[in-house]
Order: C-alpha cells, then sequence, then structure tokens
C-alpha cells in the first residue's frame, strides 16, 4: 500500500476516534452532570458543642446561562457529619475542591482545620479568613455584598496577599505555623463596613465596625440584626485573629497587625506613612510605597537574645514628599529614613508587646530557636524571657 | 525463498523492521545516539523521586524525608558510574554479552533475575502513576480504566524499537526541563520557606527506620542495561550523562525539600494527592494563576517515560529468557501481569505502601541495583578481554 493512502486510512481513523471521543454519551450529557453539582465559593466553620458549617455556593439557576449565589448553614457532631449534611441540605453534590475562601469563626478550634483538610475536598492553598464574632453572620453579610457589587469570592483576600500590607495565610500555611514550635498562627479579621440605612437620609460615616450583624440566611437561621437596617458598604482587613493550639487567643489592632506583616508575612507591597520631622518642623502623613523587604529573625542561644531584622525599600511619593525633597534632598532623605524607620519599630513592637502579653508568637521567634538551636529550644528557651532587640533598616529608592 | 530471506538478515542489517523482528538476542546496530543517553538519564533519575516517594518519606520521618532521598540519589548515581563505563567499553548488547561470557544458561539465569527486578520498578512506576491520577488529576475516573489507556501506550513501546523510545524521550525532555525550571523559579521567586526542613534527623530512629524502609525507589537506572551496545556515543557523551544524571538527581532533591519543608510540621496531613502544585499555592495562595498546575501535569510527563523505559527492559529481557522475538505478544503479556498486579494484589494504595516497605524489597532492591551494574561491567571487562576490537571497516559495515 503507498504511503499516501496509509496516511490518508491513519487520518480518516484520527478523524473517527475523535467523533467518537466528541460524542460519546458521557461527553455530551456533561452538562447535566456539572447541573447535578454544587459549587462552594466560601465556606465558614463555627466551633461550640456542635460544629456548624456555612457554605456559600453557586448553583445554576432555571434561567440559562446564570447562576444564584446564596448560603446555608448545617450542624454536625463532627466536622465530617456537618460536611456531608451540606450534600443533603442542597440536594446536590456539593464540590469543596474550588472553595476559595474558609473563614472561621471565634469559638473555632484549630483541630477543626485540619480536620478540614484531611476530611474534605477542601484544598491546601485555600485562603483563611477570620470572623469576628460568628462565621456564618460574616458570610451572610460578604453574600450580600457581593450580590450587590460582583465581587467574587476571596477577590479582596487575594487582593490583600498581593497589594496591601496585611498578613494573609492558607489553610496548610495556618495548620503548618500552629504546629511548628511556637505553636501560633494568625488569619486576618474581615469586617464589614456599614452604614445605618435611613429613610430620606444620606449621612453616616460609613467606617463603623460592622462585626456579627448578620444578613439574610437561607436554611441557617441567621438573625436579623435587630430593629436597625445596615448596609454593607465595603470589607476592612485591618486586625489579625491570633491562634494557639487552643483555639483563638486575641485579636490583634491594625497597628500590631503591621507590625507581624513586616515579619511574618511575605508581603512585599504596601503603604507606609509616617510623620517626618524635617528642620524643626512635623510634617504629617509622608507616604511612600513599599517595593521590597528583607525580614528575618535570628536567635542567639549563648545570650538568650532574639533580633527581628527588617529591610525595607520604599519609594516615597506624594506632594508632601516634594515639598520637602525640593527645599533639601539629603536632609529630606534623612528625615525620611528616620521616620519610616521609627515608624515600622513602633508596628513591630507594638506586635510583640501585645503578643507576649497574650503569650502567642506569630513572630515565630520560638520555631527560629528550634529550627537553629535545638537544644537551647529544649533545655533553656523561654518566649516570656528571651530579649528581642529590633533592626530596622530603610532603603529608598 | 524463507532460506534467502534469513541469509539477508544474518548478513545485513538493512532496515529497522528487520532488526526489530528478531533482536532481542542478537547484535543489533546502535539504535540510540549519545544526546538521547543523557536525556534518558535525565528523565531516570529524577521522574519517579518526585511522584510517591517524598510523600511517604515525609509520612514516615517529618521533615527529614529529603535527607533520605538524598541518599537515595547517591546510590543510584554511584550505580551509574559502572552502567556508563559498561556502555562505553561494550559493543555487544547486554544480551550478547552475558550469553558470551556467562554461558547460554547463566546468561538467562541472570536475565531472570534483571526482568524480575525490572517487573517490580516498572509496577511501582505504574501504580504511583495511577495512584497520582487517580486521587489528583482524574479523581472520579475508574483506576482499571484508566490502566488500560496507560498499558496500551506501553504496550505500543514494548512492540517498538529503542530508537523509537529514545526519540520519543529527545522530543519530550525539553518541554519537561522548561516546566520544571518554571516550577523551579515560583518556589525560589515567592519566598518559600524552605528553611523548615530544620533541624535536620531531630528524631535519630525514625529516620533510620524510614531510610532502610524504603529503597524500593532505587535502582532507576537499571533500563540503562538495555543501552549497552547499542549508543553511538561521542567523546564527551560521558561528561554529559554524569552531569545528566546530576542534575536531575538534584531536581528530585529539591523538589523533596520543598514538600518537606511545606509539610515538616504537619505529616499527618501529606497524602498522595499533594504534589508540587498543592506546595506552590501553600506559598503564594493561586496568585500566579494555574501556570504551576500546567508546568506540573507536563512534568508528570516524565514518569509516563520513566514507565516505558522499565516495560521495554522488562519485555526485551522476557523475550530473551523465552527465546522468541515476538515482542508484540510478550508485550501483551507483560501487560497483562501489569494489570492483574495492579487491579488485583494493588489495589489500594495502603497495600502498595506495605508491598514496597516490605523487608523482602528493603533487602533485595538495593542489592539488584548495585549488583546488576557491577554484573554488566565486570562482564563488558571480561568481553573485551577475551574479544579484540572489531576493525573500522567491520564497525563501518555494521553500521551500514
Amino acid at each position: 500500500m503507498q504511503a499516501s493512502k496509509k496516511l490518508l486510512i491513519y487520518k480518516v481513523l484520527l478523524f473517527v476516534f475523535a467523533f467518537f471521543i466528541a460524542f460519546l454519551p458521557s461527553t455530551t450529557l456533561r452538562n447535566k452532570e456539572v447541573n447535578s453539582r454544587v459549587i462552594v465559593g466560601i465556606l465558614g466553620l463555627d466551633g461550640g458543642d456542635k460544629i456548624s458549617i456555612t457554605a456559600q455556593y453557586v448553583m445554576p439557576t432555571e434561567a440559562q446561562g446564570t447562576t444564584g449565589k446564596d448560603t446555608v448553614t448545617v450542624e454536625g457532631e463532627t466536622l465530617d457529619a456537618a460536611a456531608e449534611a451540606l450534600n443533603t441540605a442542597l440536594g446536590r453534590r456539593v464540590e469543596l475542591g474550588h472553595c476559595s475562601m474558609v473563614i472561621v469563626g471565634s469559638e473555632t478550634k484549630p483541630e477543626q482545620l485540619g480536620s478540614l483538610l484531611s476530611a474534605t475536598d477542601v484544598t491546601a492553598d485555600v485562603w483563611m479568613a477570620a470572623a469576628e464574632g460568628k462565621a456564618k453572620d460574616l458570610i451572610g453579610d460578604l453574600t450580600d455584598f457581593m450580590k450587590k457589587t460582583g465581587a467574587t469570592d476571596a477577590d479582596f483576600i487575594a487582593y490583600s496577599a498581593r497589594k496591601a500590607h496585611i498578613a494573609t495565610n492558607t489553610l496548610l500555611g495556618f495548620l503548618s505555623d500552629i504546629n511548628s514550635a511556637s505553636k501560633t498562627a494568625y488569619i486576618p479579621l474581615v469586617e464589614m463596613q456599614t452604614e445605618p440605612k435611613e429613610e430620606g437620609g444620606g449621612g453616616g460615616s460609613g467606617d463603623s465596625s460592622g462585626g456579627g450583624s448578620g444578613g439574610s440566611q437561607q436554611g441557617g437561621g441567621g438573625q436579623s440584626g435587630g430593629e436597625k437596617k445596615e448596609e454593607q458598604k465595603g470589607m476592612k482587613v485591618e486586625k489579625l485573629a491570633v491562634y494557639g493550639e487552643k483555639g483563638r487567643v486575641c485579636v490583634l489592632d491594625s497597628t500590631s497587625a503591621r507590625g507581624v506583616a513586616w515579619v511574618s508575612a511575605p508581603v512585599e507591597k504596601g503603604t507606609v506613612c509616617s510623620d517626618v520631622e524635617f528642620e524643626g518642623e512635623t510634617i504629617k502623613g509622608v507616604c511612600g510605597r513599599l517595593l521590597k523587604k528583607r525580614t528575618s529573625v535570628k536567635v542567639d542561644a549563648k545570650n538568650n537574645v532574639a533580633t527581628i531584622k527588617v529591610k525595607a525599600y520604599i519609594e516615597p511619593h506624594g506632594d508632601k514628599f516634594n515639598r520637602l525633597y525640593a527645599t533639601n534632598s539629603k536632609k529630606a532623605d534623612e528625615a525620611l529614613v528616620k521616620g519610616y524607620t521609627e515608624k515600622i519599630r513602633r508596628e513591630v513592637e507594638s506586635a510583640y508587646r501585645d503578643c507576649l502579653a497574650a503569650n502567642v508568637d506569630p513572630m515565630f521567634i520560638g520555631r527560629e530557636a528550634f529550627r537553629y538551636h535545638p537544644d537551647f529550644y529544649k533545655n533553656e528557651y523561654n518566649y516570656q524571657s528571651i530579649e528581642v532587640k529590633y533592626d530596622i533598616e530603610i532603603a529608598l529608592k | 525463498m524463507n532460506s534467502a530471506t534469513q541469509q539477508q538478515s544474518n548478513t545485513q542489517f538493512d532496515s529497522e523492521a528487520t532488526q526489530n523482528a528478531g533482536a532481542t538476542n542478537t547484535r543489533e546496530t546502535k539504535q540510540t545516539t549519545g544526546k538521547q543517553l543523557v536525556a534518558i538519564i535525565f528523565i531516570l533519575a529524577m521522574a519517579t523521586k518526585m511522584f510517591l516517594l517524598p510523600i511517604f518519606l515525609i509520612q514516615a520521618t517529618g521533615r527529614d524525608g529529603y535527607i533520605i532521598l538524598s541518599v537515595y540519589g547517591a546510590f543510584d548515581l554511584i550505580t551509574l558510574i559502572p552502567m556508563l563505563i559498561a556502555i562505553r567499553i561494550c559493543d555487544v548488547d547486554i544480551f550478547e554479552l552475558l550469553s558470551s561470557v556467562l554461558g547460554r544458561v547463566g546468561a538467562k539465569i541472570a536475565v531472570v533475575f534483571i526482568w524480575l527486578f525490572l517487573l517490580f520498578k516498572l509496577n511501582t512506576a505504574v501504580s504511583e502513576i495511577l495512584t497520582f491520577y487517580g486521587t489528583n488529576v482524574l479523581s472520579d475516573f475508574n483506576t482499571s480504566m484508566m490502566l488500560i489507556v496507560l498499558l496500551a501506550f506501553l504496550a505500543a513501546t514494548g512492540a517498538h524499537t529503542l530508537r523509537a523510545l529514545s526519540r520519543l524521550n529527545e522530543i519530550l525532555v525539553p518541554v519537561i526541563v522548561l516546566c520544571l525550571a518554571v516550577l523551579v523559579a515560583i518556589v525560589i521567586m515567592t519566598g518559600f520557606d524552605l528553611c523548615n526542613i530544620f533541624p535536620a534527623v531531630a528524631d535519630k530512629k525514625g529516620f533510620s527506620d524510614a531510610l532502610v524502609k524504603h529503597p524500593a525507589w532505587v535502582g532507576d537506572f537499571t533500563p540503562l542495561l538495555l543501552f549497552i551496545g547499542r549508543t553511538k556515543t561521542k567523546k564527551h557523551t560521558w561528561c554529559f550523562a554524569a552531569g545528566s544524571g546530576v542534575i536531575g538527581t538534584t531536581v528530585a532533591v529539591f523538589f523533596a525539600i520543598a514538600l518537606s519543608a511545606a509539610f515538616g510540621n504537619v505529616p499527618t496531613y501529606v497524602d498522595a494527592s499533594t504534589n508540587i502544585s498543592n506546595i506552590l499555592q501553600f506559598s503564594v495562595g493561586n496568585v500566579y494563576g494555574r501556570l504551576d498546575m500546567f508546568s506540573s501535569i507536563l512534568w508528570s510527563v516524565s514518569v509516563f517515560i520513566e514507565a516505558a523505559l522499565f516495560f521495554y527492559a522488562t519485555c526485551r529481557c522476557a523475550s530473551f529468557v523465552v527465546g522468541k522475538p515476538a515482542h508484540l505478544v510478550i508485550s501483551l503479556c507483560t501487560c497483562v501481569i501489569v494489570y492483574v498486579v495492579q487491579v488485583f494484589a494493588l489495589t489500594d494504595p495502603m497495600i502498595f505502601s506495605v508491598a514496597v516497605t516490605s523487608k523482602l524489597c528493603a533487602i533485595a532492591t538495593p542489592i539488584l541495583a548495585a549488583v546488576l551494574p557491577l554484573l554488566a561491567l565486570v562482564c563488558a571487562v571480561v568481553y573485551n578481554t577475551k574479544h579484540k576490537k572489531p576493525s573500522a571497516e567491520e564497525e563501518q559495515n555494521a553500521g551500514e
């Protein structure tokens, strides 16, 4: 047989094979398969006597090509049981593999998050967020806000991880941290910015913490938030929930949260604003953009000293900086370096002070001691007594 | 007519088809190039060592898993040295070499051991592929169906020549290297906390237990026995081949370090569905989209090549033992064996884990992995002293 004929036969066979694959029953009926599933975008976990799971899910609706976003809350004796109850609650197979954020309530225990990773399809890279009160309430508010704005899933946490100076964490990151020698992990606390909704009234500052007031819930018995109606205006991720082995230990304010972010979070973007002393005058809020940072925690076992070193590369900008720079560029640089150094030192010191008081170690001094001085860690190390020094260096660009 | 054909095939190697039809225990022309050998060594050095081995090691010894993998990698690199020397100094294929030195019966006994070892390694590789894809990429797909598709590919490689397999690998290796480079770059650029591998060997007993339990993964260079006498080499091929082995092992160790660092604190959470893709996500969230997943899937192609090499070598050993060059039939029979083993014996990753960490495997695998290259080297030296080298003219004729 000629080569060209053979080639033709191969081509025909390939076409038949491709046709067969394309029109296999399992291929043509795939739409039904998708319709039989529910995709969970955000999962909330509340601990207590029973474990409660709240899922924000996306489900295909009757209208062609559209989906609906809503929430459901289920309870179970164990996390496995609660996860199983989700399937029955929605009457479809729940797809947890696409979940992009897990929100934990104040009562949630770290071991429950471990079960979430090992017993469900939730992936290790899922973002973590903490609710001030119940995760169920925060998810309700988030769902309302997302319906209104079109924001999707964990967009805002992903943004924080890249562009803002927030210490974010993933599920595996959290579990790894809590099981490290420091026995501490952190999760950013998400709050809703709300505004009282009054008839005929504009007004309102729009900057109050929404916290636990709930939005509409389905199937979960959510609370309405009382007589006053509040409207979600946006989200706020400034504080940091810090966890020990048994659960949430404290919530760090925005200053301390930034301090932890300087030392422990890999984020290299964000804005630094500081008051600057320049030629006897205090210039408020001179801002700069963080370009890069290098952080390390070194433990000197001999002297029982830990040194937290931060080197930040900052690009000052804005009219205030331009004014300083035009006056005397060298002195302006010196003043800015001093101002930014003080600002970062204040934040890091504040974080360490707050964490020491709560006996948690989100800057992972204990972990560093364990890594490089395991004998010292085992025999002598005491988080409360180790002396901490700070070495802050600023490089202006 | 028949006798004329037989005479023709005995006197000249004029076409690949003729070579392949009866090539098992007769001298073949060079089927692979030095470049292809270098590419094959790179794949053999890292492929299966990047799949389930790091996971088993982390489960057994936590953050020290990468050290054990480094030890196994170093062991394999040492066994690569006699193998490369044998390839360099010997001009006849492994079967003719063994027959010439050990005699027909001795050679068959030796090849039975090689066959058993390769069959074991083949089943290990196939089981890893099924576990990895069965729990990760195609979680809802029936494993026995998946195996049929894989065996169809393996049967095709078994029925073809070493040249075809080497050429396939040569085409794929640049893509695999590129994907590995992407994965390494992501790990390095995203500030991954690799320091979590410290302190090293904090639990000495757990470490030594894991070290003696997992040597089933050594001996990855054994299929190179089939390259003896079949590789066209140049002056510096050996340096590149050794370098390729070192680079491949380094890549495997690097990813083992990344996995050990990620799961060092939580070794109980690592399972067969864990792979380097998860780890990259762990460090950076999904800010890089699924670039890492894309690279990771392409990289995983390398394990198919390694399985195909084991399959090819297993089939050729079986052909020699049986004494019949019916490659397609032998390939199909090997497929049946693999199917039965995978579907009826190694049905569960746990059974696989127990089997590969058994005392028999832990003892027999490193012994065979060390002895087989040494046997090839010794036989090559003996053969060379017995036979003078063919003249340049004869070699040229054989090449044509």
